[in-house]
C-alpha cells in the first residue's frame, strides 16, 4: 500500500473548489432525538409525556370550571356535570386535575433541570480536578449525602414557609442534586483517563473545552437519564410536601388535592376519585419519565444503535 | 526452540471428529444480514491441530463461537451442519450443551484472563465446574486441580490466590487449565495470546503446543497472526470474508501458497536479523538511504525545497539522566522504578526506535518527554523548553512542536465527535486559522494522510472508519499543529498485517517530507528495523543495548534483545 503525498504547496496553492460550511449541531439534536424514538419503551413515555404537557397548557380551554370555583354541591359523587365529583369546598376534582398538571409539571421540569446543572457543573468539575480542591467538594457532597432527605426537605420548607411553588423547587434542588454530582463524577474519572482526552490536551484544548465538549457530550445518556431521574424525584417531593401541607395549601396542585382530600377524610365518605385520580396522575407521570429513559441509553453509545465489525 | 510441529506423523486414529458441512452465519436476518460466515465445510481428524487465520472480520471468531454452540443473537446459524461426533450442535438444546462440554468442546477465549471471577479462588474455579459436572470424585478434587494447574505449568499455590493476583499470562494459563479439566476432545482456542506481551506470548503458545501433544486433542487455534498459526499448527486454514480461501498442511502454505490472499499476508513476515529486510512498500531501508542521498544530489540542481526543510529553527529532544519513581502499589513493597537513568538525544530529522516489552517504561519515556508525567530526576530539554518542569499553561508550547500518535485508534478519537471536529480543534488552537481557512487546512491533512475523498471523510464519524482509517486520521490530528517531534506509541499494533505497512509507510514518507523526527515506540522489531535508523532496548526501565538499528538486530549483544528477538513467529523459522 502506497500513499501518495501531494505536495504541501501545491495544496495551498490550488484550493479545494468548494469548501462548504462544517456540517450543523443540529444534526447532534436530529440524532439523539430520532435514537431515542426509535426505542418502543421511550415512545410510550414520551407520547405519554406529551399528553400530560399539552392537558397542562391547554387546562384551561378544556376544564369545564375554574379550578378555584366553589359553590358546587359539596363532597358529591361523580356524574355528568362533575365527572370525578366534586370536594369538600365544593370544587370540580376534574378542573383541579387539570389544572393541578400545570403545577406539577413545571415543578418536575425547572427542579429536574437546576439540579441537574449544579450536578452536572459539580460532578464534571469534581471528577476532572485533582489535590485539594477535589477534597473540599468531596466533603461537602458527602454532607449533602448523608443527612436524610425527607427531614431536611421538611426542615428547609418549614423555614422557608409560605414561599410557595419558588420555595418547594429550592428545597427539592437542594436535597436533589448531590446523588446526581457523585455519579457524574466517577464517570468523568473513568472518562478522564482515555486516550481521547489525552489526544485533547495534545490538541491544545483548555481544561474548560476538554470538560464539556470532550467528556460531558460521552455523559449523555447519564446526564438526561439524571434529569428524569431528578424530574421524577422533584414531583414526588413536591407532592410529598404539599400533601405534609408544608407548600403553599391555597395553591390547586395534585399534592395540595391529595392533602384536601386527606384533611376531609374523603377515603371514609367513600369519595375514592378525590385520592385516587391525583395520586393515579403523579404515578403515571413518574412512569413516562422512567420509560424515556429506556431510550436514553442508547445515546452516548452509537453501537449500542449501529452494528458494527469487532 | 520449539519442535517443528508438523514433521510429527499424523495419529493413527484418522478418523472424523468434527465436520463442518456448508455453514452459514449471519448477523441478522433478511436483505440487511451482515453474512460473516459463507459457505463453509471443513473436517478435523482426531488429535489433529489446525490452525484458523484471519483479519479483522473475517468471521473467524464467529465460525469459532458457532463451532462451540455459543454464538449469540443477532448471530445465528442461517443454514448447514456441525456434525461433533455424529451430533449436529446446532440442534442441542442449552442442557444437553452443557451437558457435552463434559468430553466435547471447551473454549479458551482471547480475553479470557479477564473471565475468571475476581472474588473467587483459583481453587474456587475447578471446585465450581467439578461440581457442575461431577466428573471427578469429592476426595480427588485437590489432587485433580493441582495436576490440571501442573499442566499449564504452575505452582500448586497458585490454586490459593485470586485472579488480581496473577500476571495476565498466569490467568491465561489458568483459564486452559479449567478448559482441559472437563477433558474436552475439541479445544478451540480464540486468539488466546493476542492480549499477552510478547515474551509472555511465546512461553504460552509453546504450553499450548506441548499439551496438545500430551494430552492429544484436538485444536484448533483461531488467530490474526500467520506466523504463530504456522509456528504451531499442522493443518492452516485461511479465512477471508466469510469464506475459507485456502485450507492446506502449513508447509505448503508456507512454501507454495495458493491463494493470492494468502500470499498478501505471507508477504508481510520478514526477519527482523536479515541482511536485507523488505515489506509491500518498503523497499530495504540501506537501499532506500543510497537512493536517497543521489536523489537528493540531484534535488540540489533544481530548486524544489519544500518549505520545511528550510526551516531553521529545528531542535533536539534532549533527555539526560532521567529517572521515574513511582510510589509503591501497596504498603511494604518497593517503589516501582519505571526508568532508571535514561539519556539520549533525538536529532531534528532523525526516526530512533524504543523498544522493550511491556514494564519495559517505554511508555513512560514518552509520557516524560510529553511533559505528561514529571521526571523524578534528571532533565529533559527541547529547545529552550524545560519539559520536565514545564506547567500545565505552557503544554500549548511543547504540543506545537511534540505530538502523539495514540496506540489504540479506537480509543483515541472521541466517538461523539466527525473526523473534522477532531482535526479542526488542533489547527484553531495551533495556526490560528479561522472558519474557511481552518477547514481548507483540514481538508488538506485529510488529503495527506491518504484519506479522500477528504469531504466525505471529514463527515464521517470514528465508528464508521477502519482501524486503519483511524489511525490514519489520529496521525493527520498529530500533524495539524506542523510539529517537529512525533511520538508514535505502538502506532499499528492494534491494527490488521495489511493495513499495517500502510500506516508506516505513511509515517516514513512524513518524516522524510516534513523532516519531523520520529520516537517510534514498539515491541515489533520488525517494524522498527523498516522504519528506525537507531535503536535502544529497554529493560526494567533501563536501557540495556543501543545503536544503528540493522547493527543492533543483526548482531544482538543483551541477553534480553536476543529473547525478544527469539519470540517474534515467524513462519520462515520454521523451515529454516
Amino acid at each position: 500500500m502506497t500513499t501518495s503525498l501531494p505536495p504541501t504547496t501545491a495544496a495551498i496553492r490550488a484550493p479545494l473548489s468548494t469548501i462548504d460550511a462544517a456540517p450543523s449541531p443540529w444534526k447532534v439534536v436530529v440524532r439523539v432525538a430520532s435514537t431515542v424514538w426509535s426505542n418502543g419503551k421511550a415512545r410510550i413515555g414520551l407520547v405519554m409525556l406529551a399528553v400530560f404537557i399539552l392537558l397542562a397548557i391547554f387546562a384551561p380551554l378544556i376544564a369545564p370550571y375554574g379550578a378555584r370555583e366553589t359553590g358546587f354541591e359539596r363532597s358529591a359523587d361523580g356524574s355528568a356535570a362533575h365527572w370525578l365529583g366534586t370536594t369538600a369546598a365544593g370544587e370540580d376534582v376534574l378542573s383541579q386535575l387539570l389544572y393541578g398538571a400545570q403545577i406539577s409539571i413545571f415543578v418536575g421540569l425547572v427542579a429536574g433541570l437546576l439540579s441537574t446543572i449544579i450536578a452536572v457543573l459539580i460532578g464534571l468539575s469534581w471528577g476532572y480536578v485533582r489535590g485539594f480542591g477535589a477534597d473540599v467538594i468531596n466533603f461537602v457532597v458527602n454532607l449533602f449525602l448523608v443527612i436524610p432527605g425527607l427531614p431536611l426537605m421538611i426542615v428547609i420548607a418549614a423555614y422557608l414557609s409560605g414561599g410557595g411553588i419558588g420555595m418547594i423547587i429550592v428545597v427539592v434542588v437542594i436535597t436533589g442534586w448531590a446523588w446526581g454530582a457523585r455519579v457524574l463524577r466517577s464517570q468523568t474519572q473513568s472518562l478522564r483517563s482515555r486516550d481521547f482526552v489525552t489526544a485533547a490536551v495534545f490538541s491544545g484544548e483548555r481544561p474548560f473545552r476538554i470538560v464539556f465538549r470532550e467528556i460531558l457530550p460521552n455523559m449523555t445518556s447519564l446526564i438526561v437519564g439524571n434529569f428524569f431521574g431528578a424530574a421524577t424525584a422533584a414531583i414526588l417531593a413536591e407532592a410529598g410536601l404539599e400533601f405534609l401541607g408544608l407548600g403553599d395549601s391555597t395553591v390547586v396542585s395534585w399534592g395540595t388535592m391529595l392533602f384536601w382530600a386527606q384533611n376531609s377524610n374523603a377515603l371514609l365518605t367513600g369519595q375514592w376519585a378525590l385520592l385516587f385520580a391525583p395520586g393515579l396522575c403523579i404515578a403515571l407521570l413518574a412512569t413516562s419519565l422512567t420509560l424515556i429513559n429506556f431510550g436514553v441509553d442508547g445515546i452516548s453509545n452509537p453501537r449500542l444503535r449501529e452494528g458494527t465489525k469487532k | 526452540m520449539t519442535p517443528t510441529p508438523f514433521s510429527q506423523t499424523p495419529p493413527a486414529a484418522n478418523t472424523t471428529l468434527l465436520e463442518v458441512h456448508d455453514l452459514s452465519v449471519h448477523y441478522g436476518y433478511g436483505a440487511g444480514a451482515t453474512k460473516a460466515v459463507q459457505n463453509v465445510s471443513f473436517r478435523l481428524a482426531h488429535g489433529e491441530f489446525v490452525g484458523l487465520v484471519g483479519e479483522s472480520g473475517s468471521g473467524k471468531s464467529t465460525l469459532g463461537f458457532a463451532l462451540t454452540g455459543l454464538s449469540k443473537p443477532p448471530a445465528h446459524i442461517e443454514k448447514g451442519r456441525i456434525l461433533f461426533g455424529g451430533k449436529d450442535i446446532a440442534s442441542l438444546d442449552a442442557e444437553q450443551l452443557r451437558e457435552q462440554r463434559h468430553g466435547g468442546i471447551a473454549m479458551v477465549l482471547q480475553s479470557g484472563m479477564n473471565a475468571l471471577n475476581p472474588v473467587r479462588s483459583i481453587r474456587n474455579h475447578f471446585v465450581d465446574i467439578f461440581r457442575a459436572h461431577g466428573h471427578v470424585e469429592r476426595s480427588r478434587w485437590t489432587a485433580r486441580a493441582t495436576e490440571l494447574i501442573g499442566k499449564v505449568e504452575l505452582t500448586p499455590q497458585v490454586l490459593d490466590r485470586f485472579p488480581g493476583e496473577l500476571s495476565g499470562g498466569m490467568r491465561q494459563r489458568v483459564s486452559i487449565a479449567l478448559a482441559l479439566s472437563l477433558e474436552p476432545e475439541l479445544m478451540v482456542f480464540d486468539e488466546p495470546t493476542t492480549a499477552l506481551d510478547v515474551l509472555v506470548q511465546h512461553a504460552v503458545m509453546n504450553t499450548i503446543i506441548e499439551l496438545q501433544k500430551s494430552e492429544n486433542f484436538t485444536a484448533i487455534l483461531i488467530s490474526h497472526d500467520l506466523g504463530i498459526v504456522l509456528e504451531s499448527a499442522q493443518r492452516v486454514m485461511v479465512m477471508h470474508e466469510g469464506r475459507i480461501v485456502e485450507d492446506a498442511p502449513a508447509r505448503q502454505i508456507l512454501q507454495n501458497p495458493q491463494a493470492p490472499y494468502t500470499r498478501m499476508l505471507l508477504s508481510h513476515y520478514a526477519d527482523p536479523r536479515a541482511e536485507v529486510v523488505e515489506l509491500p512498500g518498503f523497499a530495504d531501508r540501506q537501499q532506500r538511504k543510497a537512493e536517497g542521498a543521489s536523489r537528493t544530489e540531484a534535488a540540489t540542481h533544481t530548486p524544489t525545497v519544500s518549505p520545511r526543510t528550510r526551516r531553521t529553527d529545528q531542535h533536539a529532544m534532549v533527555v539526560e539522566n532521567v529517572s521515574k519513581i513511582y510510589p509503591a502499589p501497596r504498603r511494604g513493597e518497593a517503589p516501582v522504578r519505571a526508568v532508571d537513568n535514561v539519556s539520549f538525544t533525538l536529532e531534528p530529522g532523525a526516526a530512533l526506535a524504543l523498544v522493550g516489552a511491556s514494564g519495559s517504561g517505554k511508555s513512560t519515556i514518552a509520557k516524560l518527554i510529553t511533559a505528561v508525567e514529571k521526571p523524578t530526576s534528571g532533565s529533559i530539554r527541547f529547545g529552550d523548553l524545560d519539559v520536565g518542569k514545564l506547567n500545565r499553561r505552557h503544554f500549548r508550547r511543547l504540543h506545537r512542536d511534540v505530538q502523539m500518535v495514540f496506540q489504540d485508534p479506537y480509543s483515541a478519537l472521541n466517538p461523539l465527535h466527525t473526523v473534522e471536529y477532531a482535526l479542526t480543534r488542533p489547527v484553531i488552537n495551533f495556526t490560528g486559522l479561522t472558519g474557511t481557512d481552518a477547514r481548507r487546512r483540514v481538508l488538506e491533512l485529510l488529503d495527506i494522510v491518504g484519506l479522500s475523498p477528504v469531504e466525505e471523510f471529514a463527515a464521517k464519524l470514528p465508528h464508521q472508519l477502519s482501524g486503519g482509517q483511524r489511525q490514519r486520521v489520529v496521525i493527520a490530528r498529530a500533524l495539524a499543529s506542523d510539529p517537529q517531534v512525533i511520538i508514535a506509541d505502538e502506532p499499528v499494533s492494534m491494527l490488521d498485517v495489511s493495513l499495517r505497512a500502510g500506516v508506516l509507510a505513511l509515517l516514513e514518507d512524513l518524516r522524510e517530507q516534513w523532516g519531523v523526527s520520529l520516537l517510534y515506540i514498539t515491541h515489533d522489531l520488525l517494524s522498527a528495523r523498516v522504519v528506525t535508523d537507531n535503536i535502544m532496548v529497554l529493560n526494567g526501565g533501563a536501557v540495556v543495548e543501543r545503536g544503528v538499528t540493522a547493527d543492533v538486530l543483526q548482531n544482538p549483544q543483551d541477553d534480553y534483545t536476543i529473547r525478544l528477538l527469539d519470540a517474534i513467529p515467524n513462519p520462515r523459522k520454521v523451515v529454516a
